[in-house]
């Protein structure tokens, strides 16, 4: 397994339904304050449901991937020579032509190039992240990883006839009487930096990267292994690759979509990795404020995991109506809880039993 | 075989569609209307049947991880669904999972017991060099002893002749091949 060298979040910039920049992320993550809302940008007349979580006078994608990724290199303090030789790795919808958008994109921010782009469904972003620690062991200083969905007609449309959406208006992760996703917006940047390189140049990261995992269910194209198998095995793999015990973990930040068998699946998964530390480990999904963002999912969770433990405060699980005895875990119900712990998970997983665990230390 | 350039992977196996003789796709169960998921099973069953035999799927590949290199995706089935939508028409449910190349993926896992790593990347570069370095990666980060790397695209029909086009390999590490 690969050693772990300290690899920091030196920069980030984000927007979603719930506004731009990072304060109206925590803060409605914090209070529980879910953003959706009757659909407008498209028509969904002819869908079983019309909600969704977008953000007002969202731009293009291009240009706000554009945007974000400006914001993050300076909210890091990137002089334009480091920008030249940080690589930017893309998490988008995969369709003909994204090669070449993520080549532009980086042309426009003035970066070394397009290393990758991810296509992987609901993993692609915290694939990304853990690729973009990876490049920065065998040696580059700097990575930054970008992701970006926002609701169209044609994904809504799908979860639409796949029966996937919430019928109740809310998204109701572990709880009793969930009755699915729902789809929001969210763009996000995130610059991972050696902590070597970032000493050089005065900086000392918040928060830093300490451990990722990746497995995969063995299971069927699109429903969870029940057992959690894949996404236990991902959390093993970013608990050991940091050598961080269960019982050091503050917070889950989860995958939780609000469907059945997934947060079943996933509350298996937390019970065969952590074992009886899963009792006492505070959980929350806050997809339940700012909805699915496929592709973007886990970046923007990571910004929140970051952001929440920066802030001292845990997310709250929005929509809660209490206990489903399938998903025996410390849900966090109604208020924000004290950071116990300076380790964090953020969770994601996919179609094709694809998994993804992202472990980080606040610092 | 491939004259890979890596001088750090090995490939235990590999296979190309369309076969010569050429052969109809397989049907593949659940999956209508497009070719992009039946020309990834194909290529994938090919490579994985040419190293581990037929009776292979029963065993579990815990650290085999899956990568899936397409430029195009599923751009019959993502077609499919513009127009519907675009009409104001309802799709039907197979669609939800078949547009995304990750079920296909989680068929092939399935199958053939396959637990590493999950991983769709659109090339930047070369398709190959872009997957082969991708794989690089996956082997030396660890969750995955082996990877099978899978390359495809659908035909295009702005091009004469085009035709679907995949090419499956399995890798490993020159140090555990």
């Amino acid at each position: 397994m690969a050693e772990v060298l300290p690899v920091g979040i030196t920069g980030l910039a984000v927007l979603s339904a719930l506004g731009r920049g990072s304060e109206p992320q925590l803060a409605a993550a914090l209070s529980g304050t879910a953003a959706f809302g009757p659909v407008r940008r498209f028509d969904v007349s002819g869908r079983r449901v019309g909600l969704a979580a977008t953000l007002d006078r969202a731009g293009s994608l291009s240009d706000e991937l554009a945007g974000v990724v400006e914001q993050a290199c300076q909210d890091a303090g990137l002089t334009a020579g480091q920008r030249a030789a940080t690589p930017l790795l893309l998490a988008v919808h995969g369709h003909p032509g994204a090669g070449a958008e993520a080549v532009r994109l980086a042309e426009r921010a003035g970066l070394a190039g397009a290393g990758r782009v991810y296509i992987g469904a609901c993993v692609s972003a915290s694939t990304a992240v853990a690729d973009a620690a990876l490049l920065i062991r065998r040696g580059a200083e700097r990575v930054l990883v970008a992701a970006g969905y926002l609701v169209e007609s044609d994904q809504f449309a799908l979860f639409d006839a796949g029966q996937a959406l919430a019928t109740d208006g809310a998204v109701r992760p572990f709880s009793a009487g969930r009755t699915g996703l729902l789809l929001g917006d969210a763009v996000a940047a995130v610059l991972l930096e050696s902590e070597a390189a970032a000493a050089a140049r005065g900086r000392r990261p918040a928060t830093r990267l300490v451990g990722w995992g990746r497995a995969g269910d063995a299971y069927h194209p699109c429903q969870p292994a029940p057992d959690g198998g894949g996404l236990a095995r991902a959390v093993e793999a970013a608990l050991r690759r940091a050598g961080v015990a269960p019982d050091a973990l503050g917070y889950i930040n989860a995958n939780a979509t609000g469907t059945q068998l997934s947060d079943a699946a996933e509350a298996a998964a937390l019970r065969t990795a952590l074992g009886a530390a899963a009792d006492r480990i505070p959980v929350s999904s806050t997809k339940a404020v700012h909805g699915h963002a496929l592709e973007a999912s886990g970046l923007l969770e990571l910004v929140i995991t970051v952001l929440s433990l920066q802030a001292g405060k845990l997310p709250v699980n929005a929509g809660y109506l209490g206990p489903d005895p399938s998903c025996p875990l410390d849900v966090i119900a109604g208020s924000p809880r004290p950071v116990a712990s300076p380790y964090a998970l953020s969770l994601n997983s996919a179609f094709g039993g694809a998994n993804t665990a992202l472990l980080v230390q606040a610092t | 075989m491939t004259a890979i350039s890596s001088d750090r992977l090995a490939v235990l196996s590999e296979y190309r569609w369309p076969e010569q003789p050429a052969r109809e796709l397989p049907v593949l169960p659940g999956y209508v209307l497009s070719s992009f998921s039946p020309l990834v099973a194909a290529a994938a069953e090919g490579c994985l049947g040419g190293h581990y035999g037929e009776q292979a799927a029963t065993a579990s590949r815990e650290r085999t991880a899956v990568l899936l290199v397409t430029a195009g995706n599923d751009v019959v089935s993502a077609g499919h669904v513009r127009d519907k939508v675009a009409a104001g028409r309802r799709l039907g449910p197979l669609f939800f999972f078949q547009i995304a190349p990750n079920s296909v993926v989680g068929q092939l896992t399935a199958r053939w017991g396959l637990g590493g790593p999950v991983v769709g990347i659109s090339p930047v570069g070369d398709p190959l060099a872009d997957g082969l370095a991708e794989a690089e990666l996956l082997l030396e980060d660890g969750d995955a002893d082996e990877v099978l790397l899978i390359l495809a695209e659908q035909a295009d029909p702005a091009v004469p002749d085009s035709v679907d086009r995949a090419h499956a390999l399995l890798l490993a590490g020159r140090a555990a091949s």
